[in-house]
């Protein structure tokens, strides 16, 4: 259990805990039991999502298409139940192939025809977003399956169904990513491709299947949006992209590849979940708050350029002294 | 000629004469692991060519960086006409009147000519803008004077090799330095060019610039250069005028008088043949290149910088594929098209660039070392990471590395940890046949004897190993027999006993010589 909670998750969760302080003194509402399930379930979807943007930030890529695949995801889901009169279960799996599949491509742009993924996934979120408009002439579809909204919004034990799904992916991510030889493979090309190559790693497969497991993880989150709002539209997701980036680099993941914590992307996602929270409570109106996203990764992203920084002057250090016992 | 030469040359030093223009006093330089520059103190004059030399890894590339500005010295002190000087950066050095030009160009290709020589300094007109005409007009005066036939408004990137370099030439001319830094600027160049260059480099010198002149042919050197400055393991080992300036004098100096001494060499080269490459070529700078590696024995290939040596390594392990001849292990005939089967076949490549091919700087050892045999320890897509935790301590504890290697990833540790990590990778992979390639650059002594010990343990177990390595007197004691390398193939192999250092160092030089007749034809 150290491997998976390792220091990496400290710095984080102490920003969150100052974070929900901060606001459970400033807005009385916070602390409310309707407020936190609320919170819960707004928190699930980035939440998810933010898992397959955490791999391939590992592996020192980018996936900027997740938002523009959920729009795109939730109109498949949308025209199979609606028009297609599909059971909800086959769509369901349908539409997880499908992301998987997006998700291949990607990879596969990516890895074997050596495009840049900031670049592969750009043309995702545009084309993405385009692909949706073409169903239902670019309308969005309601009212889709009754059993689909209780995907959202059941519970069990009285507690939620999204914390159930945070659980099991997040358990699932995490033991993948610290005691399979896939993670550890992720990790490597993610540190030193050129390194992993020449350690007889396949770089460009485990590049694409981190891609794949993206695509794989915006499919849920884009059922679970359709869930949530029983339908489907061509508008869904915007910015998503970024908010699960910015949920990974708040969580501490390394935009230059080779670092990151899944369990610490959870806490990233939260977060910017309660940030987003209180602004809300406090009627601050959705301009602002979209200043305020872009505050986040800004300062996440710095954040992250200083501790490299701080870290390589503590090795510089390091190293001086290091030199110094040798000559002594 | 050689009487013209001998009486340019002025035993004693200029520096009973003259102030000097820029000094250097006990600069200090460490990097993890190496001192790089131990006390380093050189006298450079107005109107005197001075030569650096030494051999790879003897501390010159970082004298030039922080002469430039590219890195501050730990301690020690720079001098320009008696005051100190401190030099920020790159930038900061050009002001203060040190021009360098790098063995890799700092040309734009994108840009012409005199766009190039202003970088950074374009001059202005009336309302901000750039002054083109009088920029051209500037740069044509440069060129003009220094008698080289090139339009100011070309497209740098057209031009040939020898063209650009002029280029950086002219760059660092215009503007206006006392001392030009020159690091192996004929590299690139053929006869012709280079007595340009050399003539360009007189008259520079008649109009009082102080330059610091690097190169690794000596022949050159001895023609071109007033006094020399030779360095080994970071120490000046001859101060100007302590060496008269000829090809042998400056030889004998560079590898000094304690050769042979740290290496512990055992031999344990059996009869029988692991490794045969017949007529190995590979796009990438190996043609026609056959040689066979026998059980317990350490082959080393010799050879310059460039002469194809890390490429017949790269080509072996499947890095660059083959285009043509084939390969055997242990008699049986092997198709290896990427690292993968070079690592299934019992293949091994410590790479000559740590940081760059070698180290996953976000793992501790233990990541480090399984990197390369991951599957040995996977069950069913799992890792067993109790067996890595038990197989990283066996090798902290065999290979003497730092206990913190255990617990801090390895970007923090000195580069001899570095290095012993390295071949624990390799070792854990259980692999016949290793390559070494530079495995001992950049590491202090006692890594080194350490890196000795493993290659004689390695052999005596039957295991084969290719060494590559630009350290002469390693190279010799450490092998069992040397292939010498030039233009990607293998021209000779020799038992090292045969062998001696000047040997080796007159080989390379001769290849020197021989590109350079080439490039004239």
């Amino acid at each position: 259990m150290k491997r998976i909670f390792d220091a990496q998750l400290l710095g984080p969760a102490i920003a969150l805990i100052v974070i929900a302080t901060l606001v459970a003194l400033t807005t009385d509402r916070f602390l409310n039991p309707g407020n936190l399930s609320n919170l819960s379930l707004q928190v699930s979807i980035v939440a998810l999502i933010a898992i397959g943007s955490t791999i391939v930030i590992i592996t020192a890529g980018i996936d900027l298409s997740a938002g523009s695949m959920v729009a795109l995801l939730t109109m498949l889901l949308a025209e199979m139940l609606k028009f297609m009169g599909l059971p909800l279960p086959l769509a369901i799996l349908l539409v997880l192939g499908c992301g998987l599949t997006l998700g291949l491509t990607n990879g596969v742009l990516t890895a074997y025809l050596r495009i840049p993924s900031f670049i592969t996934t750009l043309a995702g979120l545009i084309a993405f977003r385009g692909l949706a408009l073409l169903f239902n002439n670019g309308s969005p579809i309601f009212s889709l399956d009754p059993n689909l909204e209780p995907l959202f919004y059941g519970s069990l034990l009285g507690i939620p169904l999204p914390f159930y799904y945070l659980v099991f992916f997040y358990g699932l991510a995490a033991v993948v990513m610290n005691y399979s030889k896939l993670g550890r493979e992720i990790y490597a090309i993610g540190g030193n491709p050129s390194a992993a190559a020449l350690s007889g790693i396949n770089v460009r497969r485990v590049q694409t299947y981190a891609f794949a497991i993206a695509g794989f993880m915006t499919a849920v989150g884009a059922i679970l949006m359709s869930a949530r709002l029983n339908s489907g539209s061509p508008n869904y997701g915007q910015t998503l992209e970024l908010q699960a980036i910015a949920a990974a680099v708040v969580g501490g993941a390394s935009l230059a590849g080779g670092r990151g914590n899944v369990l610490a992307t959870l806490i990233g996602s939260l977060t910017i979940v309660v940030v987003q929270n209180a602004l809300n409570l406090n009627a601050v109106p959705t301009s602002v708050q979209n200043i305020v996203l872009g505050m986040i990764i800004l300062a996440a992203v710095g954040v992250d350029m200083w501790r490299n920084e701080l870290s390589s002057k503590i090795s510089a250090l390091f190293s001086l002294s290091s030199t110094k016992q040798r000559g002594a | 000629m050689k009487a013209e030469r001998i009486q340019a040359k002025p035993m004693t030093s200029i520096s009973e004469i003259k102030e000097p223009l820029w000094e250097v006093i006990d600069l200090v330089k460490r990097y993890p692991g190496v001192v790089a520059n131990d006390h380093v103190s050189l006298k450079l004059f107005e109107g005197s060519i001075h030569g650096l030399l030494g051999e790879n890894g003897c501390g010159k590339s970082t004298l030039i960086k922080m002469l430039s500005g590219v890195q501050p010295p730990d301690a020690g002190r720079i001098r320009c006409r008696g005051e100190d000087v401190q030099l920020h950066s790159p930038t900061d050095a050009r002001a203060k009147g040190i021009a360098t030009v790098f063995q890799e160009f700092s040309i734009v290709p994108s840009l012409t000519v005199a766009e190039n020589i202003f970088l950074g300094r374009l001059p202005t007109g009336k309302f901000g803008g750039v002054d083109w005409a009088a920029m051209n007009r500037e740069a044509k005066a440069v060129l003009a004077e220094m008698e080289v036939d090139l339009d100011p408004e070309d497209i740098t990137g057209d031009l040939s090799v020898a063209e650009q370099q002029l280029v950086e030439i002219a760059k660092a001319l215009a503007s206006d330095a006392s001392m030009i830094i020159l690091d192996e600027p004929t590299a690139a160049l053929g006869l012709s060019e280079i007595d340009h260059l050399h003539k360009l480099l007189r008259r520079m010198r008649e109009n009082g610039c102080a330059i610091l002149y690097v190169s690794h042919r000596l022949d050159e050197v001895e023609r071109i250069v007033d006094e020399v400055t030779i360095l080994r393991g970071g120490q000046v080992v001859r101060a100007s005028g302590e060496t008269e300036i000829s090809v042998d004098n400056i030889v004998a100096a560079m590898i000094g008088e304690d050769v042979g001494e740290h290496y512990p060499k055992t031999n344990n080269s059996r009869e029988e043949i692991v490794l045969e490459a017949r007529g190995l070529t590979t796009a990438k700078g190996v043609s026609d290149a056959s040689f066979s590696v026998q059980a317990g024995e350490v082959l080393g290939l010799g050879g310059v910088l460039g002469s194809g040596r890390t490429e017949i390594a790269l080509g072996l392990f499947g890095v660059d594929p083959l285009l043509a001849g084939e390969l055997k292990i242990h008699g049986k005939p092997v198709k290896i098209k990427s690292p993968m089967d070079a690592i299934r076949a019992g293949m091994a490549l410590v790479s000559e660039n740590r940081k760059f091919d070698g180290l996953f700087p976000n793992f501790a050892a233990g990541g480090n070392i399984t990197a390369a045999g991951l599957s040995s320890i996977t069950r069913a897509g799992f890792l067993h990471l109790a067996t890595e935790d038990k197989v990283t301590a066996e090798y902290i504890r065999k290979l003497e590395i730092s206990p913190q290697a255990d617990s801090k990833t390895i970007n923090l540790l000195s580069g001899g940890n570095q290095q012993k990590v390295i071949l624990a990778r390799w070792l854990f992979c259980n692999a016949d046949i290793l390559i070494f390639d530079e495995p001992t650059q950049g590491i202090d002594v006692g890594a080194k004897l350490a890196v000795y010990r493993l290659i004689n343990e390695l052999t005596a177990q039957g295991k084969s190993i290719i060494l590559i390595s630009s350290d002469h007197d390693e190279l010799l004691a450490m092998s069992d027999r040397i292939a010498t390398v030039q233009h990607g193939t293998v021209i000779g192999i020799t038992k090292a006993s045969e062998l001696s250092h000047v040997d080796l160092v007159k080989a390379s030089s001769d290849e020197a010589t021989h590109k350079l007749q080439e490039s004239a034809a």
